[in-house]
């Protein structure tokens, strides 16, 4: 079915979309996505073939292969030919806890490889509803705009007036707009002006790293706003609701409790005493000022409440107060990390502020504490003329953050993200960048953490503890983290592709605990909702294929061998408070010849066999 | 034999306390000491002289360790905590 322009309005194009034609679709799936084209203001109901459906699922998997049959991989990630993706899955929408996520994918514009983040609630639930798999949107808007998709449905409204606001505003302003059953995906200003790291936001989560936020901005679209009232069928659905039943039972027992009662902040403490708790710029693995802006700490002095997303049993999330009536602020593991020891900060109440800050310009917090922890350095090792800026300085973490929106010297070079700064300021300051293939490493030291360090060398979309689950390792027998062989690929890449799965189906990964068998449960889970008759295995398959679909997405794009590595700094230098932590460049090229071979790649990670992605 | 043992997030929660010394020459010795002092640290962390899913244990910030016959020497010290990361 070709593509039908939108009827014009006086104002921007308007209107109803082509009239969808009736899809066969399979349980838990509408069998169809939509595209739709911003600068020709066109749109198309395009179909999904159930091979590819049950060969990527929905989430991360279906959205890479949408990408490459956009042929996205070889295009500039903020041009009006560049492609991005709005995926759900077959669980949105089911009794199935953690079940209410979405999937958005494309070139990332900081990486310049494959970025799929994620995130979660009513946005997804709505989005499914409007009887599509996913929403693809190429082009670029004339003007600042919102994309309403109104069941079948679709316009582009104007929206300069929104254009600036931050995303709590922006979210408000749309409500009072469309009404409250809309659900929005928003930029801030930091997607406006295309910063490398920018997140879209759905009611103050974000799907956060590599910079979906930008290629959105670029696109001139300020939020997507979707509602809908297309339900999927389950195949099975009183053995669907008796399972799901089960699911959340077990998601309120002791493998969700740290969860439940502390956060995921309640790292913190820990990764202290182990010394992998990445401080000044990876300069140490533990920092003095922990304990000030630890959960535990914080929990006595303002925690105000608890939340949870839509058909969530676990409720992860805490939100503390700020001092002086500055509002609230949910608080992870990653922007306590990335904004607190990471620049030298021990003030919760700077640290508060600071994350707050990223939620509301709409940038990522890993990414943004890493480039400015990596600016403050340069700056006190004299490459950067600011000696405010230093590790440590509260006020010098804030202002920084507000000139990656602001613009400026230094605003210009921050929101770049750390490898491209670096390659700016030159004096070989890329050895101590603290990114993988462009991406600002998570809060794990590398170092301390070797098996962790292979899932970073490895990943496709760079460093990230999301898409590689490998500390799971470090932190049991299984290996010595601090000295890992050979032995440590066949387990990063179980972690790998347990994410892989996990992301395309889409759970959460924080229910991971309570499953006794993941693939053949998830199974078992993936039969109910759509009749396939399909085992553990196969998703074995599935999660290596989607894994394999990423490296090939990033192949098309330009990827080497050389980007498999990690900064000089973390390969060259032992941590000084824990020497025996060392990481040399020959022992991480051997595990990561040792994690192509296990896959079945080459020894320097080509494809042998492209034939498992070419049926896209 | 004595031990020391410090305590990370839930099984902190649990027994109120960061720190604290046990004894026991092997593991399951210590976890057994703990769960009789703690009773919401044993409802909830330890079954009996192991610890429940979800949680480890590891020596002096080395090496991780869940068997309850791990030996442990005169001033060691045992980290109890959460077995999950992410965030």
């Amino acid at each position: 079915m070709g593509p039908e322009r939108f009827p014009t309005s006086k104002t921007l194009l308007e209107g109803p979309g082509s009239p969808k034609m009736t899809f066969h679709s399979i349980p838990a799936y509408h069998g169809c996505y939509l595209r739709v084209d911003l600068t020709t203001a066109t749109s198309e109901f395009v179909p999904l073939d159930e091979a590819v459906l049950r060969s990527y699922l929905g989430g991360s998997g279906l959205g890479v292969a949408l990408l490459l049959r956009e042929g996205a991989a070889t295009v500039d990630p903020l041009s009006p030919a560049a492609a991005i993706a709005f995926v759900f899955s077959p669980l949105v929408g089911s009794p199935l806890t953690t079940s209410a996520k979405f999937a958005v994918v494309s070139k990332s514009p900081l990486t310049e490889r494959i970025n799929d983040s994620l995130a979660s609630s009513a946005f997804a639930i709505a989005g499914k509803k409007t009887g599509h798999d996913a929403i693809v949107l190429v082009g670029r808007a004339l003007c600042p705009s919102v994309l309403v998709i109104d069941d079948d449905r679709v316009r582009l409204d104007p929206a300069a007036e929104l254009w600036g606001l931050t995303n709590r505003q922006v979210q408000q302003q749309l409500k009072q707009r469309y009404g409250a059953d809309f659900q929005f995906a928003t930029i801030g200003p930091a997607g406006e002006r295309m910063v490398r790291y920018a997140t879209i936001s759905h009611d103050g989560r974000h799907a956060g790293r590599g910079g979906s936020g930008a290629v959105l901005g670029a696109k001139n679209v300020k939020a997507v706003a979707v509602r809908g009232s297309r339900r999927c069928k389950w195949a099975q659905p009183d053995e669907l609701a008796a399972l799901a039943k089960d699911l959340s039972d077990r998601s309120f027992g002791p493998a969700t409790a740290k969860y439940r009662e502390l956060g995921t902040a309640s790292n913190l403490l820990a990764f202290n005493r182990l010394n992998v708790l990445p401080t000044r710029n990876f300069q140490q693995g533990s920092f003095t000022g922990a304990v000030a802006i630890s959960p535990e700490e914080l929990n006595v002095a303002r925690e105000r409440s608890r939340a949870s997303c839509v058909a969530c049993t676990i409720g992860c999330e805490h939100v503390y107060g700020l001092r002086n009536g500055q509002g609230e602020v949910r608080l992870e593991y990653e922007n306590l990390f990335a904004l607190g020891p990471l620049c030298g900060i021990g003030n919760p109440d700077v640290v508060l502020q600071a994350s707050q800050k990223c939620d509301e310009l709409g940038i990522d917090t890993i990414s943004a504490g890493g480039t400015i922890a990596f600016a403050m350095e340069c700056a006190e090792r004299g490459f950067l003329d600011m000696p405010w800026l230093r590790f440590g300085e509260g006020p010098a973490l804030l202002r920084a953050l507000d000139s990656i929106v602001a613009g400026g010297p230094l605003g210009e070079l921050l929101a770049q993200g750390s490898r491209r700064m670096a390659l700016e300021v030159g004096h070989d300051t890329i050895r101590f960048a603290p990114q993988v293939k462009g991406l600002e490493i998570p809060g794990y030291d590398p170092r301390g953490l070797q098996t962790m360090a292979l899932g970073f060398a490895v990943g496709t979309r760079g460093a990230d503890h999301n898409r590689s689950g490998a500390y799971e390792v470090d932190f049991s027998e299984a290996v010595d983290r601090r000295n890992v062989g050979a032995e440590a690929a066949a387990l990063a890449i179980e972690t790998e592709d347990k994410a892989a799965l996990m992301d395309s189906l889409i759970l959460c990964k924080f229910l991971r605990g309570v499953f006794r068998d993941f693939f053949a449960e998830s199974a078992e889970i993936l039969q109910l909702v759509t009749g396939w008759e399909v085992g553990g295995e196969e998703l074995r398959r599935t999660a290596a294929r989607i894994v394999t679909a990423k490296k090939h997405f990033n192949i098309l794009a330009g990827w080497t061998p050389a980007e498999d590595t990690l900064p000089e700094r973390i390969l060259r230098h032992p941590l000084p408070d824990d020497p025996r932590a060392q990481l040399s460049p020959e022992r991480l090229n051997s595990l990561v010849t040792a994690y192509n071979l296990a896959r079945g790649w080459t020894a320097d990670g080509w494809l042998n066999d492209e034939s498992v992605v070419s049926d896209l | 034999m004595q031990v020391a043992v410090e305590l990370f997030g839930i099984p902190r929660t649990r027994a109120g306390v960061a720190r604290t010394t046990a004894v026991g020459k092997c593991l399951g010795d210590v976890l057994a000491d703990l769960s009789a002092r703690y009773p919401q640290l044993a409802d909830s962390c330890i079954d009996g002289r192991c610890l429940r899913p979800g949680f480890t244990a590891n020596v002096g910030g080395q090496r991780f360790v869940t068997d309850p016959q791990t030996t442990l020497e005169e001033g060691d010290t045992v980290l109890l905590l959460s077995l999950d990361a992410g965030g």
